[in-house]
């Protein structure tokens, strides 16, 4: 070991930050807020209980409201769909009876 | 011992000792980590009060006193690297601007002393922060870089070279007797 090393460790040596160290620590540890665990913390953002039943009854409320706008634009769309399709088939009926008539036409050219 | 100071949370495992012991324990080790790297005593204190009020919301999680240890030494270094890049602490004096004593220093000579923590100080964080862990806390390479979460082989070159430069800039005037 070589005398640098002795001066290292000197100069390096611990020292003790003071008597009121532990102290302040400890009196910024009781300060802190409780430890909570995220159930907790999930159950605090609704606040105490009565809040909670009121919480629950707003996000049931909404939750319903949601679904009862989705399902009836489902159904909007839904009969949307059928009235589409019925007009298509509607336009088909009329095209092959306009296409009938051609055809009887131009057979009755033809034996002419 | 309890005091009245310690808090619901302090509940330590079987295997820790209560909150209040471990921190007047440890102080003198977290403290000096963060004076000998910051040599600025408010933020020394303010970072080691951190550490412990960090280690207090962990505590559940220790398993062991030497966990504690551990823990304590491992958070301290990376706060202190951490907070010295924050605050752009290095290098306060560059080691070129460190004056060389003009006398032989005696063994404990509080200027040599002095010297070198300037030395020290003008260090790169990492060097410093290794050859603080081996020579305030008598921790060996495989520890320190435990510690810092490096190979063993860069803490070995960083404190050859770290003590390369120390015995450089101390040799020119100390004489041979110092390295």
């Amino acid at each position: 070991m070589s005398r640098l090393d002795d001066e290292l460790r000197n100069a390096l040596r611990r020292e003790d930050p003071g008597e009121d160290f532990t102290k302040r620590v400890l009196e910024r540890a009781a300060a802190l807020p409780p430890k909570r665990s995220w159930r907790e913390r999930l159950l605090a953002v609704f606040g105490p209980a009565g809040n909670r039943w009121a919480a629950g009854a707003l996000a049931a409320s909404l939750l319903i409201g949601v679904g009862g706008i989705e399902y009836r634009r489902q159904q909007r769309m839904r009969a949307e769909g059928e009235a589409a399709k019925a007009q298509l088939m509607v336009a088909m009926r009329i095209a092959g009876s306009k296409l009938r008539l051609a055809r009887e036409k131009v057979m009755q050219v033809g034996e002419e | 011992m309890r005091t009245a100071m310690t808090t619901e949370s302090d509940a330590t495992p079987a295997e820790c000792p209560p909150f209040a012991d471990i921190v007047r324990q440890h102080q003198g080790m977290v403290f000096s980590i963060a004076w000998n790297f910051l040599r600025d005593r408010t933020l020394a204190e303010e970072l080691a009060q951190d550490v412990f009020l960090q280690l207090h919301r962990h505590l559940h999680e220790m398993q062991s006193a030497a966990h504690v240890a551990f823990w304590l030494k491992k958070v301290a270094c990376h706060r202190a690297i951490d907070c010295a890049r924050r605050r752009k602490l290095r290098p306060q004096v560059s080691i070129e601007g460190v004056p060389e004593p003009s006398i032989p220093a005696a063994p404990g000579d509080p200027l040599l002393s002095d010297m070198l923590r300037r030395l020290i100080g003008a260090l790169p964080e990492k060097q410093r922060m290794a050859l603080i862990l081996r020579y305030q806390e008598d921790l060996d390479p495989a520890e320190i870089a435990e510690v810092l979460k490096v190979p063993v082989r860069t803490i070995k070159s960083q404190l050859q070279r770290s003590l390369a430069t120390l015995r450089q800039k101390l040799g020119r005037r100390l004489g041979e007797e110092i390295v």
